[in-house]
This record gives C-alpha cells, structure tokens and sequence, in this order.
C-alpha cells in the first residue's frame, strides 16, 4: 500500500514538474531567438544589449519578426548545457551565444537539429572549434599591440608590465603569449602572474607588486576583472597605474584602455543574426569576424590621481570614461 | 513536441550525471566519507576524453581510460587518508586541488573535440544499433545502456562478500575490524570506485558536449549530495528499491528541477534561488509522507537520512 502511494505521488510529482516546462514550452509562430549568456558581467550585458540593437538596425522588430528567451546560467557550465537543450527543444530559430562556455553547450544541443548558432565574446574561436558547420559569431580578441603602443606613451619609462590571468581561461592563456611576443618590440617586459581561482587574485596583486612592476594591464579575464575594485585600491596605494582592456574597466578606475566597445560587437554580431533570420545567408556561409575597430578610453580622475599626463594626440582620440 | 523533446534530452542529461551520483552514493551513503574529490575527478573523466578523442582513440575505449585515470585519482585520495592519516575532508580537498592543474596539463587548456570526431552517440557500433534515432534519442538510450549497466554491476557487487565488508564499513566498522578485515583497504577500494564512476560521467558529458572546461568540476559534489538525498529520502520508506536506483532518480530529478527553473522563466539570478525552492519541496513532500503523527520518530528518521 505504501509502495503504491509512493509510486503515485512521485508520478504526481513528475506531472507537476513536465506542466511547468510546458507553461514555457509553448511557442508561437514568431520565430524565437535563444540568448544563452554565460553570466552576469558588464562585458556580457553588453554584448546582449548591442546584439539587440543590432537586430534592430537590420529593420527586425522585436514581437512582430522575433521573440527573445534569455537566459543566464550564472557562470554554472552545467546550467549552460541545459539552458542549450531548452533551446533546442523549443526550436528556436536561432541561438546566440555570449562567452565560449554558452557556445559550446549550445553549439552540442544544435547538432541534431542544425539551429545555426551566433556566438559572441569569444576570444579565439578556431581552438573553441567553432568555425565549421553552422556556427558564426564574432571575437573579441584584445587589441594587444594598441594597449602596448597606448602604455608607452602615457609611460615612457616604464620598463615591466605586470599581468594577472587565470589559468583554466584559454582566452587568457593566448592573450599573455601575444603580449610576451609584442613587449619586446615596445620596449617592455611582462611579468605574468596565473591564478586558479578569483580568490587568488588579490594574493597575486599583492606579489605582483612585490616584484616592482611599473603598471599593470588587464586581460578580459573574468576572475580578475571580478575583483578589479580590490585589486585598485592595492595599486593606488603602491602609486601604480593599471590599464583597462575594455571601457567598463576604465569606468571602475582603471586610467586608460585600449579596448573593445562590446555593445559594438553586439551590433556587428546582430546584423550577422538578422541576416541568418531573413535566410540571406546560412551561419555555415558567414565566416567569424574580428572586430578590428579599437576605442582609447580614458579616466581622468584616475590618471590625475597618479599624477600622468595625457599627451596631447591621445587626448584628442581619447574618450572619457570616468565620472565627470 | 518541444515538451516531450525537452523532457528526453533532460531525462539524458540526468541519466549521465547518475554515474557520478552512484559514485557520491557509495562514499557518502555507504562508507560515510564526505569525498571532495569528485570536483576533481569529474573533469578529470572529461580532459582524459577530450585528448584521447582528439587524438583518434576508439570513443568506447575512451571509457575505459577516463575509468582508470579516476580510479587513480579516488586511489590516492584513499591513500592519502588511511595510510598519511590525514582526515577525510581535507584528503579530498588536496587531491582536488591538485587535480585541477593535473586536468589543465592533460588538456593544455580548455578543449573542444570537432563535430566530426566520433563520440559514443555517433561512431558506428551506436549507429548499426541505434542509427534509426535522431541524435536526442539516441543520446537518451546510449545513456540509458551505460547507467544501468554500471547500476547492474554496483548491485551484482554489493551482494559479493566484498561488496557486504564494503557496505559494513560505513554502518559497522568494529565489524569489518572483528572479522579480521582492514577497514581502511575497503575505504580505499570504495573511493577508488567512486571515482572512476565520477570520472566515467565526465568522460560521457564530454563525448556529449564536445568540450572539456577547467571549471566544469565546480559544484558537482553539491550535485552528487543533493542527487543521493533526494533520491534516498524519496524511497526511504520502499524496502525493495537499492541505493542506486534511488541514486539514479535523485540525479533525473535534480536535473529537472534546474530545466523548471530554467523554464520558468524567472529572472536569471534567481535561477539558483528557485532551485533551492524546488528541492526544499521535493524534500519536505518526501518527508512529509509518514504513516501516525509522531512527530519525534518523523524528526529522528529525517535527521537520519539527511
């Protein structure tokens, strides 16, 4: 008797469960576009607002040409994977993915059913494999010889670059190969330092400082850029400027960037995805792109603070980005 | 349609991640160690797939592999404990530590395996048995095959005289002790087995994604937890249903109750929240359901099994 009850409510239990994905299940007629965004993170926020935007200026209305499901696994890769399978079971019409971890889940959830996938935020897309089939996107690989070209000018006696990365981040790893290959040529040397986990980094901050470096630059590294504020008030202390790789890093205090505007590769990846919508062209025929475009950003405060002038040239392309 | 084809591939998902919840069930419930290694070797499963994938080796020996490098990992972690002493927690925490840089040296970095690589979902022995399935169904029964086969041969286990010491070591240790068997080797024996199951899970998650990531391992221990409670306090009161079952159910269950909360559409940062929520539920409705109104043996048989 027992065992059946038992049985029964469990089944009830199932029921419940399968109704409630069915209250979300239900799709219309609009095709559905999937955002998978890895987390919550300016960069990524961004992506997606430009994303839209650029849906938007290809002349797609939003409810009338598509419907948005967005969904955030909260830097979890299993949620990742799931959010992917939704997607697929919904049938969306496209998936866009934003950071490589929501690329690959979605790109594996796709495969049967071939739902072209645009992905953005990724900093090497061929060592994500994500260059064949029905997959495009756009990179956000760091304009690295700009920031080099941009720190000798603001420190024309600067000698080492101190950098903090972290080690599981293949976007990181290639990232401080092309500044070690580039110093040299800008007069400097790098001294790198990887850590595992977010809660290493201030530790690191601390020994890169140690050290003696002249400043520090910044990778798109997420464990890093996390505790950016805490890795600020340890350099401001030691006098020592750290340079931004995008503006959202500059905004928090960072004295300068050379950077990418990540709403802007929204943009560029929405036109891509609008094109896929209106089956101008298939994502197998879309090659990934770069974008090539790089912004000076800059925060006065921040370099006023640690006593740098802005030479007059910079000034001029330079955009501000500190607090007026 | 999209319903029942959302239910199959979560089913699928839950069906692989079961090999790891096996796993937690044998240390957590059976030996009654709280084994921390499984965020270790749950990618350490997924990086030795990834290579082996990459470099041409049969995907079902692939299996075998990813078997064998987490049996070494659960190997040490025993090790560590009985033979160095040091206490359960922390053996565990050591070696996950230091599978983390293990999992990157294997892999070089984060890897993916190219769609054109054969997986155990797609290479031909699957395709003359299942070729007629799309991918989503024939990932469900490829998944389907591989957890009741370990279940299976868990159960077969537990009923030999090894399987019975193993069992008495987390209830009854003064037993094992009594009977003149060494408690610590059956502690050592159990992680090893664990382990490669765990790893074992990520080597199917990896032919199943394509990808190995360095941080896949984070939070699968809280998974594998929450996948054997769940399951156990569901089928507390049903005599005839083994551990592992329950262990199997747990994990379908736990992966269902993140697709509702993925698919309730809440805003994403409560994505977790409601999660929680869920299983407080399935936990409170598991508990709930007691024959008389003794409110202190209600207590007591929760406290026991949670």
């Amino acid at each position: 008797m027992k065992t059946k009850k038992m049985i029964k409510t469990l089944f009830a239990g199932l029921l419940c469960g399968l109704l409630l994905l069915a209250l979300t299940a239900c799709g219309s007629s609009t095709p559905v576009i999937g955002i998978s965004q890895y987390g919550e993170h300016a960069s990524l926020d961004n992506c997606r607002i430009g994303f839209l935007q650029g849906l938007a200026e290809a002349g797609l209305t939003e409810g009338k040409d598509y419907t948005v499901d967005y969904q955030n696994a909260g830097f979890d890769d299993n949620v990742a994977i799931q959010i992917g399978q939704r997607f697929s079971a919904n049938n969306v019409a496209l998936m866009c993915a934003i950071a490589t971890p929501s690329a690959t889940a979605c790109y594996a959830a796709a495969e049967d059913k071939d739902i072209p996938v645009v992905f953005t935020a990724i900093s090497d897309p061929e060592s994500a494999n994500l260059t064949g089939g029905n997959v495009t996107g756009t990179s956000d690989k760091l304009p690295v010889t700009a920031q080099l070209a941009l720190i000798r000018r603001l420190q024309p006696e600067a000698k080492t670059i101190g950098i903090l990365y972290t080690t599981s981040e293949p976007n990181s790893v290639s990232a401080i190969a092309e500044y070690e290959a580039s110093a040299p040529d800008y007069g400097f040397a790098i001294e790198a330092i990887g850590v595992t986990a977010q809660s290493e980094v201030t530790q690191a901050a601390d020994a890169l400082l140690a050290r003696g470096v002249d400043c520090l630059s910044n990778l798109t590294d997420n464990n890093v850029v996390g505790v950016l504020g805490a890795i600020l008030e340890k350099t401001n202390e030691a006098g020592i400027p750290v340079y931004g790789s995008e503006v959202e890093q500059v905004k928090l205090g960072c004295v300068a960037a050379a950077g990418i505007d990540y709403v802007a590769l929204g943009r560029q990846t929405g036109q891509m995805a609008a094109r896929i919508l209106r089956g101008e062209a298939g994502a197998a025929d879309i090659p990934y792109e770069t974008i090539s475009e790089y912004g000076i950003y800059i925060n006065s405060a921040a370099l006023a603070e640690l006593g740098i002038t802005l030479p007059e040239d910079v000034a001029q392309t330079a955009v501000e980005a500190g607090a007026q | 349609m999209a319903l029942l084809e959302l239910a199959v591939s979560t089913l699928t998902q839950g069906l692989i991640y079961a090999l790891l919840s096996c796993g937690v069930y044998i240390t957590y419930k059976i030996l009654d160690f709280p084994d921390l290694t499984v965020d270790g070797s749950f990618p350490l499963g997924a990086a030795v797939t990834a290579v082996a994938l990459t470099a041409g080796v049969n995907p079902y020996l692939t299996l075998l592999l990813a078997l064998a490098a987490g049996a070494a990992a659960g190997l040490v972690t025993g090790l560590i404990h009985v033979k160095l002493g040091v206490r359960d927690l922390l053996a565990g925490i050591i070696v996950q530590t230091a599978l983390f840089s293990i999992n990157l040296q294997i892999a070089g970095s984060n890897l993916t395996v190219e769609r054109g690589v054969a997986t155990i979902f797609t290479a031909g022995p699957t395709m003359a048995l299942f070729g007629g399935l799309s991918l989503l169904y024939r990932k469900l029964v490829v998944a389907l095959i591989l957890t009741l086969a370990v279940k299976l041969v868990l159960d077969a286990y537990f009923r030999t005289k090894s399987g019975l010491l193993l069992r008495a070591v987390g209830d009854n240790s003064t037993l094992v002790t009594s009977l003149a068997r060494d408690k610590g080797s059956m502690k050592i024996l159990g992680l090893t087995v664990a382990n490669a199951l765990t790893a074992l899970a990520g080597a199917v998650v990896c032919h199943e994604q394509r990808s190995f990531s360095a941080t896949m391992g984070a939070g699968q221990v809280v998974f594998g937890l929450a996948a054997v409670i769940i399951g156990t306090t569901l089928f507390r009161r049903v005599g005839f249903v083994k551990g592992t079952t329950a262990a199997i159910v747990g994990s379908i269950i736990y992966k269902f109750c993140i697709q509702a909360a993925i698919s309730l559409g809440l805003p994403a940062n409560l994505l977790k929240l409601a999660t929680a929520v869920l299983f407080l539920l399935i936990l409170v409705a598991g508990s709930a359901r007691k024959k008389g109104g003794n409110i202190h043996a209600g207590a007591a048989a929760r406290s026991e099994n949670l």
